[in-house]
């Protein structure tokens, strides 16, 4: 094991303690599975004798309206065809992503901007086995939520008599994938930028700039918007954690298993591709901003 | 006081103008694409107006075009784009050039084509004729037509006349009854009349042909073509320049499920996505009718079968073609062994009362529900709230499994545990206490 690794082992190892008797990550975990929690129990009441039907329960109603109303009925009924499991596991699991990712991103600045990093560099680690270590601790911690969100959703499907199916196991791999990139995304905006707020303010609108192209090319829309969109998708999908996503989920519907294990490769491909640029940004700026 | 007066004439004009605006749609000549689409399942009519960049056409089918001048309205109230033909309804000849991605220009000329769907094991039989071939076929089903016209018109006369004699067979014999006759004779001839036999319509036709009609034919491979219309003195028409996108089925023959509740038969639900899990409460039993599919772009599809329509272009959703014949359904319900069901028609009875409900017996066409017609033939899946788990899958008339068609039913419980569940989500803020009194405790004791 080479420094750089066991540097940034150890520097990980204190960050999880760290984050783990800190309150965030416990608070937008149970609010995570509260979420989860809702929307499984509201599904339940949204069932009669002829199925599934969002009209019967004020939440699915919000929800259904404005997914179909969005994306389209086909997009609803592949959404729910195994029930609601995927979609409640996928909701849970934001509030612990975007605190994840969002803490990381502002902490990262805020040492480098308080010469913490540059202290720690003076040791044995440097600059880049600090940021692998931010990025393990994130990697750690979300697997541990979705693991938790997991366990909450099987017991939750055993209670209601749902069924945890293919589909809520590949969103929970998606999922996973889909942090390799989105948290990679975190440490370059923090590379890039001066400050904390900035870092979050890029790597919010990088997200959120990602997300409008792809429900863009969802969405039902007219012609001029799906155009335009699907333009602007050509050229920003191949650095989308969100198109690799979609790649892979489109290719499982498809029932194309090969299609599905390019779509994660590419996503832990577009990981290293972005940690790297992150790492060859450190190294030619320093530490300090 | 005259406050009053002018705001009643304000509402009063109002009143007169707003229906006269909401009634009137504005009326817009346009060059318009008419088309015949075939769409899998039937031939379904729709059309692009000007605005329209694209006509949206099924791969190596035939579909039919014309191109018109005609009206075009907005009718707000389902929100599409109609055509007021009565109006104007101009038919543009000439010769439709497609060009594809390559450059390639296929000239097509208008054609006199007819379609039918013949009766067969399957519903779908579905044929075009053209030119001569067509003509030959419309004229064969218009004299069968006429022939059984004539025979229809034959039996009202004859039934007209066995009816007029079996009156006055009646009166007479009552009359002479009364004067205490003989009436054997009579009653004899009475009871030897005879109703005619009633000529039975064509059979051999599902959709019978349709009446002739003059279209550009396409059944073109999958791709993007241009569009354009030469007109006969070699000009080019203006604004009939269009693209046109003929798409085909990602993946055909999968099975899907219409289903009915026993409580609500009248509002059947589909299950389209293969393996796809139905939800229900065990209320009421469901009575299932297994059908192929095709699977479509979602855009591309709904634009087939009206162009205006929505839909989104990165989804696949899948469309009932037609139901399989004679198919049964192997289910086991909560482990239990795998049992066939064969699908068999039932009758829905009204109950009697002031209910107004009714339920779905099995059809007996020779007892209560003799001369009446099934009101639905399916596969019987009992449930009720005790039923968790039912799987099943769809079975051809030979009873081989259909590829695609397994599902899940699950009755959805909402037992009194459903309380741990928001316990069980609070679990990480019990673990927090637990580690900030942990802690604490130890910064006390160092």
């Amino acid at each position: 094991m080479s420094d750089r690794t066991r540097a940034a082992r150890i520097i990980a190892k204190k960050q999880v303690f760290e984050a783990l008797i800190g309150p965030g990550f416990y608070v937008a975990l149970a609010v995570g599975l509260l979420l989860g929690y809702f929307l499984v129990s509201a599904f339940a009441r949204s069932v009669d004798s002829s199925g599934f039907n969002p009209r019967l329960h004020p939440l699915y109603d919000a929800i259904g309206r404005a997914l179909e109303g969005a994306f389209g009925t086909a997009f609803v009924d592949g959404l729910f065809a195994e029930g609601p499991l995927p979609f409640a596991f996928a909701v849970s699991y934001l509030p612990v992503f975007l605190y994840l990712a969002v803490s990381s991103v502002f902490k990262f600045g805020l040492e480098r901007n308080a010469g913490a990093v540059e202290l720690v560099v003076y040791g044995p680690a440097d600059g880049t086995s600090y940021l692998i270590a931010c990025y393990l601790k994130d990697l750690f911690l979300s697997l541990l939520a979705l693991v938790v969100i997991l366990g909450f959703t099987l017991a939750a499907a055993g209670i209601f008599n749902d069924f945890a199916g293919p589909a809520l196991f590949l969103t929970a791999v998606v999922a996973f994938f889909l942090s390799l990139a989105l948290l990679a995304y975190g440490m370059f905006a923090s590379m890039v930028t001066a400050n904390a707020a900035s870092s979050l303010a890029l790597f919010l609108g990088i997200v959120l700039f990602f997300l409008i192209v792809l429900f863009g090319s969802f969405a039902i829309v007219g012609e001029y918007v799906r155009s335009l969109s699907t333009v602007v998708g050509n050229v920003v999908q191949w650095i989308s954690p969100f198109y690799y996503g979609n790649l892979s989920l489109q290719a499982n519907a498809a029932g194309d298993p090969l299609g599905l294990l390019a779509g994660l490769a590419l996503l832990v491909c577009l990981s290293g591709a972005i940690l790297a640029a992150s790492h060859f940004i450190m190294q030619a700026r320093g530490v300090r901003p | 006081m005259s406050a009053v007066r002018r705001a009643a004439s304000v509402i009063l004009f109002l009143e007169v103008l707003l229906p006269a605006c909401a009634q009137a749609p504005v009326r817009m000549e346009n060059l318009v694409y008419s088309a015949l689409a075939f769409n899998g399942r039937t031939f379904s009519p729709t059309f692009a107006r000007e605005a329209s960049d694209a006509i949206y056409l099924i791969a190596g089918v035939d579909s039919f075009l014309t191109v018109r001048k005609t009206f075009v309205y907005f009718w707000p109230i389902t929100g599409e784009w109609k055509t007021d033909t009565d109006t104007l309804d101009v038919p543009l000849e000439g010769t439709l050039e497609v060009t594809d991605g390559k450059g390639r220009t296929l000239p097509i000329v208008s054609t006199r084509y007819t379609y039918y769907n013949e009766k067969g094991e399957y519903e779908l039989n579905w044929k075009v004729a053209q030119g001569a071939e067509a003509d030959r076929i419309w004229a064969r089903w218009s004299e069968r037509l006429d022939a059984y016209q004539a025979a229809a018109r034959d039996y009202r006369d004859k039934a007209a006349r066995v009816g007029q004699e079996r009156s006055s067979l009646l009166a007479r014999i009552e009359v002479l009854r009364g004067q205490g006759k003989d009436v054997a004779a009579l009653v004899d001839r009475l009871s030897g009349l005879r109703d005619p036999e009633p000529p039975r319509p064509p059979q051999d036709y599902v959709v019978p042909p349709a009446e002739i009609q003059e279209a550009f034919i396409l059944n073109l491979p999958r791709g993007s073509y241009s569009l354009r219309l030469r007109n006969p003195d070699g000009s080019i028409m203006e604004g009939s320049h269009k693209t046109l996108v003929v798409h085909e089925k990602r993946r055909s023959s999968g099975i899907g499920y219409e289903v009915i509740p026993g409580d609500k038969w009248t509002r059947p639900v589909q299950s389209p996505t293969p393996s796809s899990v139905l939800y229900v409460d065990g209320s009421s039993d469901l009575y299932l009718r297994p059908y192929l599919e095709d699977e479509y772009n979602d855009l591309f599809y709904a634009k087939t079968i009206r162009n205006d329509d929505r839909g989104n272009p990165n989804l696949m959703t899948w469309e009932r073609i037609q139901q399989v014949p004679g198919a049964s359904i192997q289910l086991s319900a909560n482990g239990a062994a795998v049992e066939v069901i064969r699908e068999q028609p039932w009758f829905v009875e009204q109950l009697q009362g002031a209910t107004l409900g009714y339920k779905i017996v099995p059809y007996d066409p020779q007892g209560g529900q003799k001369d009446q017609e099934p009101s639905l033939i399916a596969v019987r899946i009992p449930l009720d709230a005790r039923s968790s788990v039912v799987r099943l899958s769809a079975l051809d008339s030979a009873g081989r499994p259909l590829a695609g068609s397994e599902r899940q039913i699950r009755v959805v419980s909402r037992p009194p545990a459903e309380a741990v569940l928001p316990l069980l989500a609070l679990m990480p803020v019990v673990v927090l206490l637990t580690v900030i009194i942990f802690r604490s405790s130890k910064y006390k004791r160092s």
